[in-house]
């Protein structure tokens, strides 16, 4: 992932102006951007009260961890980025877009649902699995990878003129419940010896916390087995990132 | 197994659309999934923490501690290495480890005072995680990654604001500090919030095995059980902690002890030489009169002034003149003579070697201010630059001189193990100007220059006096039994289970409630072949 690429759409989305090369960022925060990331409620709240324009922050964030200089570094795993990525995650879950298709003719356009889903595997350790799957509302049609799909297809927020869109036949409810449907048996199909570790090793640490307790100490026991239970013991779930709604033209398959 | 299904996510997303809610840029919802593909674990094991930090060369027990400390103890670990095997580059790799993870967002690190800035030096400079140390002010809420010392942290006011907070990371250096159940920082300590726990210290067991069990309970609190039940079933015999194969497997289960030994450390060898000084007439009979004039004081007094003749004029003058004019006209003549001697023989060796030496850096160590201060001065008349260090330099001076001796001075005169914690990789001279009488301090100065990060071989230089009571010592201490390579990295453990608290109080007692020296040599060798069974003991079982 190239990190500066990465910062600059994020911030050029949010209309803010960026500046810099590819080794440091130069951004002018708007308002809206300065509430999420420079964490000063204070001050907006007291811009609000005497009803003055509160001034945003810039940012100089320094991607190019051999460059020396002025500004803020940021890199994977630092609070910065954290706090952007988070961000992302909380608000970019639901869209809607239209293939932009220039036609004279009247052009049907069909419905795609586009759901990002993580598959947990939790016990000893965690592993994460993270899936893109499409699925056509008209005919049923899968695709994996679907993002990777969608990417060089130009989209709009608004239907292209001449074009009308296709009634999905298949409701959106079930729609998801197909794609789960999919990766519940992906999931069936793997290798599960994780999980009996997980479960051995819960039962190494209640044993051995037994060895430990006296009989009359039964209570504060059973919690620590509880703790410990929660910690090891093996669970597999599904998370939804982000789910959207495509309008696709016929030729998108 | 049952598979936990997002039911919510459906019924949102169509309320999303149905309603007339702004829906996501094109742009934005792609950003969040590739930051979504950035952020997961695809595999149940490995650090990605590794990928994310090209400029660093770690050492492979250096990567099985981190990968231990998060796979199978689950993020709380006592990290135990043997000084110098890079305790700070594992804590470091760890919390990146799980920032890069997304699973620690706000850390608390707790070190001494003068380890601050170093600590914080290292994160950002290493690992390029924004460590911030505590200022006066500064909001204990607002900084993600906060150092600080605990003495500061557990004062109020900040010790309510941080208590309220939330941390998914605590870390606290040296923290052997805390073994006592009792103190204020322990009690601290145990009511931080806290996921992931790691405590740092070198000297693990040192003492007792009620420490272990202090030390355990801050990370799993009930893992060795509750105090009562654990002193009375293994009371402080710290054997009990090898002969219990169900305590052992306990205490393993959330400590990490590297030692230099097992490690690839190894390749920078140690290559040790004596260096003989022979005092000259005038100060050899000054020394005779020293030690005929001091034979009615306390035996502990004596031998502190002939340790320290054999240091500097300056060090047994300073300490003798506070004696003077108390009637005892044998020492006021000694102190006499001592002020008239014209130089020292070891300073003159020790200038004569440094120039042998050339171009390099070099550490001298001595166990007296005076001499430190003589030697400053000493080796300036011999055009030879030189920094002091002390462990009671403020934090900030001590970074500046480490400074100052990197990029200007050649030899850095320090007196104390220069405190815990300063590095000078970048030095391989050392020399032991006097030695200390307790080996173990002897590998804490060593364990500046012998540390990760050092490339070359470390040549260390034993300065001892012929005909003195720095050749008793040197004989029988460091000659004889090779303390330093042989048993260094268990003698923490054998002395505590021998229940000795401090041998250099111990040699010093021998050796002054000795009548003569053949009777210190024959108590100081019973002393040595103790310690080497249990050596011979504890090699055995392992």
């Amino acid at each position: 992932m190239d990190l500066n690429l990465f910062l600059r759409r994020y911030f050029e989305a949010h209309k803010c102006r960026v500046s810099g090369d590819d080794r440091i960022i130069q951004v002018e925060l708007t308002e809206t951007l300065d509430r999420v990331l420079m964490n000063r409620p204070f001050y907006w709240q007291y811009m609000k009260s005497t009803g003055m324009k509160g001034q945003p922050l810039s940012l100089s964030l320094i991607t190019d961890p051999q460059l020396s200089g002025e500004g803020e570094r940021i890199h994977f795993g630092s609070p910065r980025l954290q706090q952007i990525f988070s961000h992302l995650q909380e608000n970019e879950q639901y869209t809607r877009q239209y293939e932009i298709i220039q036609s004279s003719i009247s052009t049907p356009v069909y419905p795609w649902l586009a759901a990002n889903v993580k598959i947990i595997y939790r016990g000893l350790h965690l592993r994460e699995e993270f899936f893109s799957i499409g699925l056509n509302l008209v005919n049923g049609q899968m695709k994996t990878d679907m993002m990777g799909l969608l990417k060089p297809v130009p989209f709009s927020h608004a239907i292209s003129d001449q074009c009308y869109p296709i009634s999905p036949v298949i409701k959106l409810e079930s729609g998801f419940q197909r794609i789960e449907k999919l990766l519940v048996s992906y999931i069936e199909k793997q290798d599960h010896s994780w999980a009996a570790q997980s479960l051995r090793a819960m039962e190494e640490e209640i044993s051995l916390l037994k060895h430990f307790y006296d009989s009359h100490e039964l209570e504060s026991m059973e919690k620590e087995i509880e703790d410990i239970s929660m910690r090891f013991k093996p669970s597999i779930a599904l998370s939804t990132l982000n789910a959207g709604l495509f309008y696709m033209g016929s030729d998108f398959a | 197994m049952e598979i936990h299904k997002d039911t919510a996510f459906p019924l949102q997303f169509q309320e999303a659309l149905e309603t007339e809610q702004p829906l996501s840029d094109w742009t934005l919802f792609q950003l969040a999934y590739e930051a979504q593909r950035e952020s997961i674990s695809p595999f149940f094991k490995g650090l990605r923490a590794l990928g994310h930090l090209p400029a660093l060369t770690f050492l492979p027990h250096q990567i099985e501690t981190a990968e231990r400390a998060i796979e199978t103890m689950g993020g709380r670990a006592i990290l135990a290495d043997e000084v110098g095997l890079g305790k700070t580059i594992e804590a470091g790799l760890i919390l990146k480890e799980y920032m890069i993870r997304g699973l620690v967002k706000k850390a608390l690190i707790l070190v001494p005072a003068s380890l601050v800035s170093q600590w914080v030096r290292e994160l950002n400079e290493k690992f390029h995680i924004p460590a911030i140390a505590y200022r006066k002010n500064y909001d204990w809420n607002q900084i993600s990654i906060m150092v600080s010392s605990i003495d500061t942290a557990k004062r109020p006011p900040h010790r309510d604001r941080i208590l309220e907070i939330d941390y998914d990371f605590l870390l606290i250096d040296e923290a052997h500090k805390l073994k006592n159940h009792q103190t204020k920082n322990y009690e601290f300590v145990r009511l931080l919030k806290k996921t992931y726990c790691l405590l740092l210290t070198a000297t693990p067991i040192q003492n007792q095995l009620i420490e272990i069990f202090n030390l355990v309970s801050i990370l799993r609190p009930g893992h060795l059980g509750n105090y009562e039940d654990f002193s009375r079933r293994f009371g402080n015999k710290r054997s009990r902690l090898r002969e219990d194969a169900v305590l052992k497997q306990l205490v393993q289960k959330v400590m990490i002890r590297n030692t230099r030994n097992e490690t690839a450390l190894n390749t920078a060898a140690r290559k040790i030489e004596t260096v003989w000084i022979d005092f000259s007439e005038a100060e050899m009979d000054a020394y005779r009169q020293l030690e005929l004039a001091a034979a009615s004081l306390p035996p502990f007094a004596r031998i502190t002034y002939l340790r320290e003749l054999c240091s500097s004029r300056e060090a047994c003058y300073l300490s003798l003149q506070k004696q003077a004019g108390k009637g005892n006209a044998e020492m006021d003549a000694v102190l006499a003579q001592i002020g008239n001697l014209p130089g020292h023989a070891k300073a003159e060796k020790l200038a004569e070697l440094i120039k042998k030496i050339g171009d390099e850096k070099v550490i001298v160590f001595t166990e007296y201010r005076a001499t430190q201060i003589y030697l400053q001065w000493f080796l300036k008349q011999q055009g030879i630059t030189s920094v002091p260090f002390r462990g009671g330099f403020k934090a900030g001076k001590k970074d500046w001189m480490r400074q100052l001796f990197k990029d200007k001075a050649q030899v850095l005169i320090a007196t104390e193990a220069a405190g815990e914690g300063i590095n000078l990789q970048f030095c391989h001279h050392l020399i032991n100007y006097d030695l200390p009488w307790n080996p173990m301090r002897l590998e804490q100065r060593i364990g500046r220059v012998h540390r990760y990060g050092q490339e070359n071989d470390v040549k260390i230089y034993h300065f001892s006096t012929r005909h003195t009571i720095e050749e008793q010592v040197m004989s029988l201490l460091y000659e004889k039994i090779n303390l330093f390579e042989k048993v260094i990295g268990q003698l923490d453990d054998i002395l505590s289970e021998l229940e000795i608290s401090s041998l250099e109080k111990e040699i010093e007692s021998i050796i002054s409630e000795s009548a003569s020296t053949g009777e210190a040599r024959i108590k100081l060798e019973n002393l040595v072949s103790v310690i080497e069974q249990s050596a011979e003991e504890d090699q055995k079982e392992a």
